[in-house]
């Protein structure tokens, strides 16, 4: 039995401790927005928060994850829209949007530990795979959301 | 007729419809649809009634594509799968245009059967060798007459060849029109009105005097009425919807995560499964020893299977959860018959290729103008160039990995699969299962891609096998991305010998002999069991049909036969003949002194649409039109690609630059002509999209084989453009008023030669094969 705090909840799961993270999230949570790419860390369609970071859930044991807050992008939202979700619809990043959902978490974990990146942040930290070519859409909606974050924070007295 | 006798009639007409349909298939591959009877077969409506789409849950079918739910909501057929291009919010734009409501109320549902929903336009529009300069002759549009009702008749439901706007085009804003008119006439009679006077806006129904009520409160009463004979379509002026962009409708689902793909399908008491596929080419399953797999936690079943459809034998796992099957697949001890293909190599494959490409041997010639070959082996007064082109097979590697889930209950079957051809999906559902095609119902969620691999249907078959040993439950079939890259029907490699004679500045003859295996034979070996012709269009595409006023011509293709399995991959033969003619036009292009957008500009007189195409790039890339290729500084270059392809044409110009061996693309223009644009919004995002996929193929694709294996795995050895090498992309869209044409591929073909080009004028070394070598 395996113990995981997921988006908030905490769930009890029967399933062996090395079973990836993401099949746990599919297949016994249920949770099919987490993608299964290419089951290598190569891709990362898979994209899960655990404690706020950004971890590729095909090649993380499950166990690993036990004690530790993982968020998929089913609670992204919470109670509004993430900002890049409504930046994702406003500029129509997706196209097949198979990989988007590990787009949006890589993305969403990047703006929480730097709200304004350049460029040659998001190339460092934004590796996922998109065969549909939303690339150049996806780094507009990060700098969107960065630039709006920046504009937020001189507004707002310190 | 009782309600039993009326069921069971309905379901002998159908049955019928499905022989006639299976019958005018092997018509369709034994004669090329030439000798079937047409004179006893009716025309056709593609409107169709009401009883094609029925309704559920109060819905009122007006047409076979348009439903009125009981919330207002207008409901549409949509026949066409949508895998990223966009289908289904361009079909919900026609319709919401048509009928005059608003997008937003429209709801899409997938539909797999009846006829009316063929795609006629992907099968009549571009699989035959016709040169542009034909089309209008009596013989080519009697045979594209032809040929558009052998698509009617066999009412194939597939989405491919970049067709599904232009073929609905006409019907679904013909079906649309037809509700509204309905519909308005149903609130004319309740009104005592003329239907004269009665308008519909924004999904509601005015009178003259101003009445107002919502279509859904007259959509029984105009279903009783039924459609009206003629319908007239509205003119191009008064479009709200058309030729803006508009949100696509599937944004939100896509953004929150709730987006259904075919892997997210979860039915009651679904298990799931894993698979060994062979791993040599035309092998077998030797001995299993499952007893250690069926020992580990959740496993179901062991069941090992032959390939259909093309793809290769295994043994499945079925288990609980997919990865306790994985697990036990670890454990499953299989040995391999290894069959006839053993021994081959990428080697092998480069020489038997080479062999042809200088053999004797004749192959098909699909264009033959003024002295054709003759003028080649003399070169007068000018130079012969004499040039070999290679290209590498390809695997189209969908984010979503190859998928399908299955069940097989009471002689009935049901598919959850991503398919993009449900006709050919449940044909090989029915034959894998052994029932007839009417007891099979097909879901199709939406596709993590599909690129071409998804209109194979092995994965199809392989699932119903699977299901058939689950004790009734559906399972879900997952390829690795192992599985997926290591058993697709890949791109074909081809190679191609080019010459052309260049006589002062001017290129007067031009030849081309090329090789590799032929999709269409494989295609109809696989779907029918019989070998085509060995003609085959797909094979020249882009070569044959060049808008290149070259007045001598000769355009052959001699089709090798090799054990790999081929397939359509985004823009078939278009994809190697635009990196071989446009960067052989570069090439010739300095054997004659000429800039090369002036000499493809000389060349294009006869057609005024792709030089349009030409000015607007170079015009959008800063070089003015005419334009010219700036010089280089040794570091940095552009290169220029035009090609033509699924009725549209695109034209690239890419700014590259080189430094100690490492390529970087700094900016890509691109100018296309697609006729009528529907959505600009999502043309740029297929050209977008065509861009990045031929970027990952000109910089690193290529699958190689060792011993009847493929060596390529995963990610890590065969490579995708990632977001740090994706250069900006601005798109010019041509106006036009004519019908639209394809857009999903069309900007792939140029993408190869336009780096190539660049390359070219940086190092002064041409490049001749793929992926580029720096």
């Amino acid at each position: 039995m395996l113990r995981l705090d997921v988006n908030g909840t905490a769930h009890t799961i029967d399933c062996e401790a090395s079973t990836p993270l993401l099949w746990v999230l599919r297949d016994h949570l249920n949770l099919t927005g987490t993608k299964f790419g290419c089951g290598a860390g190569q891709c990362g369609a898979c994209t899960v928060h655990l404690d706020g970071a950004a971890v590729r859930s095909c090649v993380l044991p499950a166990i690993a994850a036990t004690g530790r807050q993982v968020q998929t992008i089913e609670g992204l939202a919470s109670g509004n829209p993430h900002p890049l979700q409504d930046a994702w619809i406003e500029l129509q990043v997706s196209q097949c949007g198979y990989c988007q959902s590990g787009m949006l978490m890589a993305a969403a974990a990047l703006l929480a530990i730097n709200p304004t990146p350049n460029d040659a942040d998001i190339d460092a930290a934004i590796t996922n795979l998109c065969r549909c070519g939303t690339y150049g859409r996806v780094r507009e909606a990060i700098r969107r959301v960065g630039a709006c974050s920046a504009k937020c924070a001189k507004e707002l007295p310190v | 007729m009782s309600t039993e006798d009326a069921r069971s009639g309905a379901k002998r007409g159908k049955t019928t419809s499905h022989k006639r349909r299976r019958f005018l298939l092997g018509a369709l591959g034994v004669t090329g649809a030439l000798i079937v009877g047409w004179g006893v077969l009716p025309p056709r409506s593609r409107i169709g009634h009401a009883s094609m789409f029925p309704g559920v849950d109060g819905e009122i079918a007006l047409n076979g594509w348009i439903k009125i739910a009981p919330d207002g909501a207008v409901v549409i057929a949509v026949p066409r799968v949508e895998m990223g291009q966009g289908i289904h919010t361009a079909f919900a734009m026609l319709v919401a245009e048509e009928l005059d409501v608003p997008l937003a109320n429209v709801r899409v549902q997938a539909v797999t059967s009846e006829r009316i929903y063929g795609n006629i336009a992907g099968i009549a529009d571009s699989s035959l060798p016709i040169h542009p300069d034909d089309w209008q002759k009596p013989w080519a549009r009697a045979v594209h007459w032809l040929l558009s009702k052998t698509g009617r008749e066999l009412g194939l439901i597939v989405t491919g060849g970049s067709s599904s706007v232009a073929d609905a085009w006409l019907p679904l804003r013909e079906a649309a029109a037809s509700a509204r008119a309905a519909l308005i006439e149903a609130a004319a009679r309740q009104w005592r009105a003329q239907a004269a006077s009665v308008s519909i806006h924004e999904g509601m129904v005015i009178g003259p005097a101003q009445e107002r009520v919502p279509i859904g409160a007259v959509a029984a009463n105009a279903a009783a009425i039924g459609a009206p004979s003629e319908v007239r379509l509205k003119p191009a002026s008064s479009y709200r919807l058309i030729g803006r962009p508009a949100p696509r409708i599937d944004a939100q689902a896509k953004a929150d995560g709730s987006a259904t793909f075919a892997l997210d399908v979860r039915p009651a008491g679904l298990c799931y499964a894993a698979v060994a596929l062979c791993p040599v080419l035309g092998g077998s399953v030797g001995t299993i020893n499952d007893a250690p797999a069926r020992a580990m936690p959740g496993v179901l079943g062991v069941v090992p299977f032959d390939g259909e459809c093309g793809g290769c034998a295994g043994v499945a796992v079925i288990a609980e959860h997919y990865w306790q099957a994985r697990e036990a697949l670890e454990r499953l001890q299989v040995t391999w018959i290894d069959g006839p293909y053993s021994t081959l190599s990428s080697a092998d494959i480069d020489h038997k290729l080479s062999a042809e490409l200088r053999g004797e041997r004749d192959g098909f010639t699909y264009r033959k103008q003024g002295d054709g070959l003759a003028a080649l082996p003399s070169p007068g007064t000018g130079i012969v160039l004499d040039v070999e082109y290679r290209v590498p097979y390809l695997a189209h590697a969908p984010m979503e990995p190859v998928n399908c889930t299955a069940q097989v209950r009471g002689g009935r079957v049901h598919l959850w699969a991503p398919t993009q051809t449900a006709t050919l999906a449940r044909m090989a559902a029915a034959r894998a299962a052994g029932v007839d095609g009417d007891q099979v119902d097909i879901d199709v969620p939406l596709l993590g891609g599909g690129f071409g691999r998804r209109l194979e249907s092995d994965f199809v078959a392989q699932a119903v096998r699977i299901a058939k040993h689950t004790g009734e439950r559906p399972v879900q079939v997952i390829w690795s991305r192992e599985d997926d890259i290591r058993h697709d029907f890949y791109r074909p490699a081809a190679a191609a010998r080019l010459r052309a004679r260049v006589t002062g500045r001017d290129v007067d003859a031009i030849a081309s002999r090329s090789v590799g295996q032929s999709i269409l034979d494989q295609e109809l070996r696989r779907i029918l069991g019989t070998p085509g012709v060995g003609i085959d269009r797909y094979t020249t595409e882009g070569l044959f049909d060049m808008p290149y006023a070259i007045p001598h011509q000769h355009i052959a293709h001699v089709n090798v036969d090799l054990p790999v399995p081929v397939g359509f991959w985004r823009s078939v033969g278009h994809s190697y003949n635009a990196f071989f003619l446009e960067c052989f036009l570069d090439e010739v292009a300095v054997a004659a002194g000429r800039d090369p957008i002036d000499l493809r500009r000389s060349l294009l007189y006869r057609h005024p649409r792709n030089l349009c195409v030409l000015d607007t790039v170079t015009r959008a890339a800063g070089l003015g039109a005419p334009g010219r290729i700036p010089p280089t500084d040794g570091k940095r270059a552009l290169g220029v690609a035009l090609h033509a392809s699924f009725g549209s044409i695109a034209a690239l110009i890419t700014d590259v630059s080189l430094n100690n061996g490492r390529l970087k693309l700094n900016r890509i223009v691109c100018a296309v002509d697609c006729g009528t644009v529907v959505n600009p919004q999502i043309v740029r995002q297929q050209v977008d999209s065509g861009i990045a996929f031929g970027l990952s193929a000109a910089l690193y694709g290529k699958i190689t084989f060792e011993h009847g294996r493929v060596r390529k795995a995963n990610f890590n050895d065969y490579p995708l453009l990632r977001m740090s090498d994706m250069p900006p992309v601005e798109t010019h869209i041509v106006e036009s008023a004519d019908p639209p044409t394809g857009i999903g591929e069309v900007a792939v073909p140029p993408v190869a030669p336009s780096v190539a080009n660049a390359l070219f004028r940086i190092t002064g070394k041409p490049c001749r094969s793929l992926p580029l070598e720096l």
